[in-house]
C-alpha cells in the first residue's frame, strides 16, 4: 500500500515537472519579448545581452508618432472584419446545403471546398498579383479582404457544416409543418441554433487573417494597405537595422484582443481548429 | 443516396401543398436546384481564386515573362526547373524541416496531453500553452531572430551554463539555421496539436479506461494500448492540417534566414517568391507553382481525403 502511494506521488511530481517545464518554455520567451518592447533601443542589441533593462516607453511613442500605426490598425481591422463577413454570407448557405440536402456531387463539392485549404499561398500568389494589378486593386484593403475571405472560406464552411449536422431534425420539422420556407428555416431556426459554431468559425478565421503574411506582403506595397503583420517586417531604419522594441510592442498589441476572444470560445477551439472533424 | 434533394422532414409536408400544375412544376425544378443554388456562391468564389490562378500559372509557365511581353518558350521553363539544383534543394529543405518539426510537435503534444487531460488544472494548462500560438507568425519570427541571431541571448545563456565556449555561429551553419526554423515552428504550433489531443482524450469513453484500469493496467498502458489507437483518426486530421501549414512555411524563412546559408533553408514557397518577385522571372516561378499544384492535388486526393473521412465516421 505504502509503495503504491509513493509511486502515485512520484508520478504526480513527474507530471507537474513536465507540464511546468513546458509552461516555462511558453512563457519565458514571451516575458522576455515584452521586456524588449519596454526598453530603449540601445539596450536591445549589445555585446552582452542585458537582462534587466531600463524601463522605457520609447517604442510606444515611436509606433504612434513615427509610423502610421493607427492606419495599420485600421487596415487590419477593416480587412479582417470584411473578410469574415464575406465568409459568413457565403458559408452559411453553402454549409446548410452540404449538411441538410442529398444531391448528386454533394460530397465532391464538400471536398473541393476543403481542398482549397491546402493550396500553398505561393502557388496562387503570382496569378493573384497579376489579377489584382489589372483590376487596379493592388495596394488596397479591398484586395486583402478578398484574399483573406478566400483563404478562410473552406474552414468557415466546414466548421459551420459540422455544427449544423448536430442539430436534431425535429427542430426544422416543426417549422416546416408550419409552412415556413427553407430559407426562412435557415435564417430563423438554424442560424440561431448554431450561434456557437458561427462564433467559433469567425474567431478562427480572424486569427488566420491576422496571421496572413505572404499575400499581404505582395499586395500591400506601401503603408496604404499595410496590416500589422506586414508592418512588422518594415520596422527598420537607422544604423541598427530592425527596430525590435517597436516590433515587440505591436506583437503584444495584436496578441491581446486575440487572446481575449479565444478565451471566450475555449470550449469550441479544438473543434474549430480541425475544421469540425473533432468534437471537443 | 436518393437523387431528389428532399430536405429532411419535407416528405410529410409536401403533399399538403396546393396542387396547382404550373406552380408545382416550377417549384419542383426549383427544389431540385435549390441546394446547388445555396452552395454555388461559395464554390464560384473559390473557383475564381483557385482555378483561375491555376490556369493562369499553367499558361504563364509556357512563357518567358520579364517585365515586358510574354514570349512563348514551350516546355523550356520545366526543363530548366527539373535540372535546377535549387528547386530540388528547396523541395528537400521543405521536407526535412517539415518532417522533423512535425515529429517533434506530435511527440511533445502527445506527452503534454497525456499528462494534462486528467489534471484538475487542465483549463489553466491549456490557456498557458495556447499563448505562443496566438502571436502573429511574423512576430514570432522576429522573436527567434532576435534571440538566436541578433542579440545572441541563447548563446549567452548556454555560455553562462557552461555548455558552450563561445557564441554559436548560426548564420554560417545550414543545420543550425534549420534548427532555428524548426524550433520556432515547434514553439508556436505545438499548442495546436495539444489542444486537439486533449479534447480527444477528454472526449473518450471513461468506461473503457476504467475497465482497463480494473484489469490492472497502468495509466500509461491504458494510454498506449487503448486511448492512442482510438485517437488515430483525430491524430491523422491534426497532423494533416499541420503538415499543410508547415510545407507552406514562408514568414519564418523570409524574416529569419532569407533561405540562407547557401540556400540551405530555402523552402519551396520561398523559392517561388524569390524567382518571381525578386528576380521577376514570372514564367519560371509559375512552372514551379504548377509542379507544386500537381503535388498538392495528388496529396489532397489521397492522404487528406482519407484522414477527414475516417475522422467523421
Amino acid at each position: 500500500m505504502a509503495s503504491l502511494r509513493t509511486t502515485r506521488r512520484d508520478s504526480r511530481l513527474l507530471r507537474y515537472l513536465i507540464l511546468g517545464t513546458w509552461a516555462l518554455v511558453c512563457l519565458v520567451p514571451v516575458a522576455w519579448f515584452l521586456s524588449i518592447g519596454l526598453r530603449p533601443r540601445v539596450e536591445i542589441i549589445t555585446p552582452r545581452p542585458i537582462y534587466w533593462p531600463t524601463f522605457s516607453l520609447d517604442a510606444w511613442h515611436m509606433i504612434w508618432e513615427d509610423w502610421p500605426m493607427a492606419r495599420y490598425l485600421r487596415n487590419s481591422v477593416a480587412a479582417i472584419f470584411g473578410s469574415v463577413l464575406i465568409d459568413l454570407v457565403l458559408a452559411i448557405p453553402a454549409a446548410y446545403s452540404l449538411a441538410r440536402y442529398q444531391y448528386r456531387g454533394r460530397d465532391d463539392i464538400a471536398f473541393y471546398i476543403l481542398s482549397t485549404r491546402m493550396m500553398a499561398p505561393a502557388i496562387v500568389a503570382i496569378p493573384i498579383f497579376f489579377l489584382f494589378r489589372s483590376l487596379g486593386l493592388l495596394d488596397t484593403v479591398w484586395a486583402l479582404m478578398i484574399v483573406y475571405a478566400a483563404i478562410n472560406l473552406s474552414l468557415v464552411t466546414w466548421i459551420i457544416r459540422s455544427y449544423m449536422l448536430d442539430i436534431p431534425k425535429e427542430l426544422e420539422d416543426a417549422a416546416r409543418t408550419d409552412g415556413a420556407s427553407d430559407l426562412r428555416i435557415l435564417w430563423e431556426v438554424i442560424v440561431p441554433a448554431i450561434r456557437p459554431g458561427i462564433i467559433t468559425a469567425s474567431v478562427i478565421a480572424m486569427i488566420f487573417a491576422i496571421n496572413e503574411f505572404l499575400f499581404t506582403l505582395l499586395i500591400a506595397s506601401t503603408p496604404n494597405a499595410y496590416t500589422m503583420s506586414v508592418a512588422l517586417a518594415n520596422f527598420t531604419g537607422g544604423s541598427d537595422g530592425v527596430i525590435y522594441n517597436a516590433i515587440a510592442l505591436v506583437a503584444f498589441l495584436a496578441f491581446l484582443p486575440v487572446f481575449l476572444v479565444v478565451l471566450l470560445i475555449q470550449r469550441h477551439l479544438s473543434r474549430g481548429l480541425t475544421m469540425g472533424a473533432v468534437k471537443g | 443516396m436518393t437523387e431528389s434533394p428532399v430536405p429532411a422532414g419535407a416528405e410529410r409536408s409536401a403533399p399538403a401543398r396546393p396542387a396547382q400544375g404550373r406552380y408545382r412544376r416550377r417549384s419542383r425544378r426549383l427544389r431540385v436546384l435549390f441546394p446547388y443554388l445555396l452552395v454555388a456562391p461559395a464554390v464560384i468564389y473559390l473557383l475564381l481564386i483557385t482555378l483561375y490562378p491555376g490556369i493562369f500559372a499553367l499558361v504563364q509557365s509556357f512563357h518567358a515573362v520579364k517585365f515586358g511581353p510574354w514570349t512563348y518558350v514551350g516546355l523550356a521553363n520545366y526543363e530548366r526547373l527539373l535540372a535546377d539544383p535549387q528547386f530540388w534543394g528547396a523541395l528537400w529543405n521543405t521536407f526535412v524541416i517539415g518532417a522533423i518539426s512535425l515529429a517533434l510537435q506530435c511527440v511533445i503534444a502527445l506527452a503534454l496531453a497525456y499528462h494534462a487531460y486528467r489534471d484538475p488544472w487542465v483549463r489553466g494548462w491549456r490557456i498557458i500553452f495556447l499563448v505562443p500560438m496566438l502571436f502573429m507568425p511574423s512576430a514570432v519570427a522576429f522573436l527567434f531572430k532576435l534571440a538566436f541571431l541578433d542579440a545572441r541571448v541563447v548563446s549567452d545563456i548556454l555560455i553562462r551554463l557552461g555548455l558552450i565556449e563561445q557564441n554559436l555561429s548560426i548564420q554560417s551553419s545550414v543545420w543550425m539555421s534549420r534548427a532555428v526554423l524548426i524550433l520556432a515552428d515547434v514553439w508556436q504550433w505545438t499548442p495546436f496539436l495539444f489542444i486537439i489531443f486533449v479534447a480527444a482524450l477528454q472526449g473518450q469513453d471513461e468506461e473503457i479506461e476504467e475497465a482497463a484500469r480494473l484489469d490492472g493496467a497502468s495509466w500509461f498502458q491504458v494510454f498506449w494500448n487503448v486511448s492512442l489507437p482510438l485517437m488515430r483518426p483525430v491524430i491523422a486530421v491534426a497532423l494533416t492540417l499541420r503538415a499543410i501549414d508547415i510545407t507552406t512555411m514562408f514568414a519564418n524563412v523570409f524574416i529569419i534566414t532569407k533561405g540562407g546559408p547557401a540556400f540551405g533553408t530555402e523552402t519551396i514557397s520561398y523559392f517561388v517568391y524569390r524567382t518571381g518577385f525578386k528576380f521577376f522571372n514570372f514564367g519560371y516561378a509559375s512552372a514551379a507553382s504548377v509542379v507544386m499544384l500537381v503535388l498538392t492535388i495528388v496529396i489532397a486526393q489521397t492522404v487528406v481525403k482519407r484522414a477527414f473521412r475516417s475522422a467523421r465516421s
